[in-house]
């Protein structure tokens, strides 16, 4: 029975996870670059909502309202002066500059909130919770695997059937091709990011919401959004939703093992993955 | 008609007055390092020790990520288990724990050949962060297991039974055994046939593989090679310390170090990782008490560097003139009519 739950949180520890992997499958998928500091940019978000809380009116909602829109603006300064300086290229300065940016955002969110573990104020959906059968669910990390089902369809569908989606598979495809179709690579590179880090705005939210933020909490979001992303498969925006389910399992499975055995089992899992199946569960071939 | 043209006579030559001046100043450090014991403080050896495993670490990346083109922010996995091995080694099984050093690369070798075989299938970037997450599983493994007192770490407590001059020339050889393996067994390879296949694949791996080159196997002899290497600087640099424990062992700070040591340096030289580990070895000296402040400087240093001046400080001084420390080129010079 303990493991049925343990199924349960996993899943919807998963729905967390999923919102993480997202932005990252689709930047990736575009781009070919790895934003290393991604885990740090949701953190920073997560901090800016923390300082907002008091500001904003309409509650929870209110803070979703602002800070997405913050996201997507620091995605786009993201595209403009670093990604775009090294797409296309190589992939060494992409990671690097990254890994840079990481460091720097890092100690900038240390200088400014401390290293001060911090929260969103309890609101009662946070502390909500309700029963199905002989198994307590808690009601925000519901809400959070519904939303990551529909951004991950929501994406999906974007993908497969607008222009904008069509225009960005060329773009990935072969990028000098699209560009000679009519795709104008930058702008199809600026919105995957704007859409990937907006993502995380919202993630961001629901973070705090959920659990405690601290300034050096990025590299494992970082992580655990780059293992989902490789256990579902790379180039599949489904494939990174499940990915984050099988991750989310993991850690909720071990975690009831052993309290230090959580996030490891998470790790040995993703090198399962890459031993077994190196493709990831949900690869096209 | 044909005899007129006789074949000049030519020899190849690869010594240059830089590097002759370069070589000179390198036998002479090193000489000096094994000397410190008998000039030096305690606190002035501490600090050698220190930038020679700060050179070691980012020469190895260098030759990693420089040469090899695989890109890792997780080498401080070899650093812990080597670490980790040499106490146990030492405090467990009471072996001399100088003579363990050698010994202890054993555990990052062994490690590194499962972690190449996992990650080679993953593209560049995601190399990158599957050997972080190979380096967080190795820590959170150690923080479980009791042998090594999980996440309380371990004391090196035999080190109680040698006097202070016998450690400090003890260290002193060891530092000055570790720059010789890492700098100088880069140049060596370097500037053997291997060294060509890699400066090929360092410029083109695709272009390398057309050529003969079995770029698959260099890789992984370079990646297990650079774990020894590393391994080798955080056994010595952990037992300096007297302790470890997961948390610092396997702590991401050492690849941030090699990553900001080798960029601002410049990448794929040598002499790069040897001028960007003085650069950050006294910056932390004069700026390091600034603590986030000082580490954001360096984030955006490493950023601007990677994204408009890649080749670091090496870079810039080979613009001034072409006088390499580590000349890996031949020359051919005319031999003068006797």
């Amino acid at each position: 029975m303990q493991w049925l739950d343990a199924l349960i949180q996993g899943i919807l520890l998963g729905g967390m996870y999923a919102q993480y992997a997202l932005g990252m499958a689709l930047m990736f998928g575009v781009m070919r670059i790895v934003n290393i500091a991604h885990g740090d940019v949701m953190i920073l978000l997560s901090l800016i909502a923390v300082s907002l809380a008091g500001v904003i009116p309409f509650g929870n909602i209110g803070l979703i309202i602002v800070v997405v829109p913050i996201a997507v603006l620091i995605g786009w300064a993201l595209q403009k002066f670093i990604l775009n300086v090294v797409v296309g290229g190589d992939e060494l300065p992409s990671l690097i500059a990254t890994f840079g940016l990481s460091i720097a955002l890092q100690n900038l969110m240390l200088e400014i909130w401390s290293a001060d573990t911090r929260s969103l104020p309890n609101s009662e959906i946070a502390s909500a919770s309700f029963q199905i059968g002989p198994f307590y669910v808690g009601l925000l990390p519901v809400i959070v695997l519904i939303c990551a089902i529909f951004i991950t369809g929501g994406l999906d569908g974007v993908l497969r059937y607008s222009r904008f989606g069509r225009g960005l598979r060329a773009a990935a495809a072969d990028t000098e091709a699209a560009a000679m179709a009519g795709v104008n690579p930058q702008k199809i590179y600026a919105t995957a990011t704007a859409i990937g880090v907006g993502i995380l705005g919202l993630a961001a939210v629901f973070a705090a919401l959920r659990a405690t933020v601290s300034p050096a909490d990025g590299s494992a979001q970082l992580i655990y959004a780059f293992e989902a992303v490789i256990i579902g498969g790379m180039g599949s925006i489904w494939g990174a939703f499940w990915g984050a389910m099988v991750l989310g399992i993991a850690q909720a499975i071990g975690l009831r093992i052993d309290p230090g055995l959580g996030i490891l089992f998470g790790h040995l899992v993703f090198l399962a993955v890459l031993a077994i199946r190196p493709q990831g569960l949900m690869a096209r071939k | 008609m044909t005899k007129s043209m006789s074949k000049p006579s030519v020899i190849v030559q690869r010594q240059t007055t830089s590097s002759r001046i370069a070589m000179t100043l390198c036998v002479a450090a090193i000489l000096a390092l094994i000397a410190m014991p008998w000039w030096a403080s305690s606190g002035h050896i501490r600090w050698a020790i220190e930038l020679s495993c700060y050179i070691a670490v980012a020469q190895m990346w260098n030759l990693l990520a420089g040469y090899a083109g695989l890109v890792s922010v997780g080498q401080q996995a070899f650093i812990g288990v080597a670490g980790y091995m040499l106490f146990v080694l030492a405090q467990k099984f009471g072996i001399n724990p100088f003579l363990a050093v050698p010994l202890s690369v054993l555990a990052p070798a062994l490690l590194a050949v499962p972690t190449y075989y996992l990650l080679r299938r993953l593209d560049g970037p995601y190399f990158a962060i599957g050997t972080w997450v190979v380096a967080e599983a190795v820590r959170l493994t150690m923080s479980n297991i009791d042998y090594v007192n999980a996440g309380a770490g371990l004391t090196l407590r035999v080190m109680t039974n040698y006097s202070l001059h016998e450690r400090e020339v003890a260290f002193a050889i060891l530092c000055a055994i570790l720059l010789l393996i890492t700098v100088g067994g880069s140049f060596m390879l370097l500037r053997s046939r291997h060294g060509l296949a890699l400066t090929a694949m360092r410029d083109n791996p695709v272009a390398a593989a057309s050529q003969g080159i079995n770029v698959g196997r260099l890789r992984f002899l370079i990646f297990v090679a650079a774990a020894v290497g590393t391994g080798f600087a955080g056994a010595v640099y952990y037992m300096a310390q007297l302790r470890i424990t997961p948390s610092a062992g396997f702590d991401p700070f050492w690849a941030s170090m090699s990553i900001f040591i080798v960029m601002v340096g410049g990448i794929g030289a040598l002499e790069g990782a040897i001028i960007g580990a003085l650069i950050y070895f006294f910056a932390d000296r004069f700026f390091g008490e600034y603590g986030s402040a000082y580490m954001i400087v360096l984030g955006v240093m490493t950023l601007i560097i990677a994204l408009y001046a890649r080749s670091g400080v090496w870079g810039l001084l080979q613009k001034l003139g072409d006088h390499p420390w580590f000349p890996l080129r031949r020359y051919l010079v005319l031999e003068p009519k006797s």
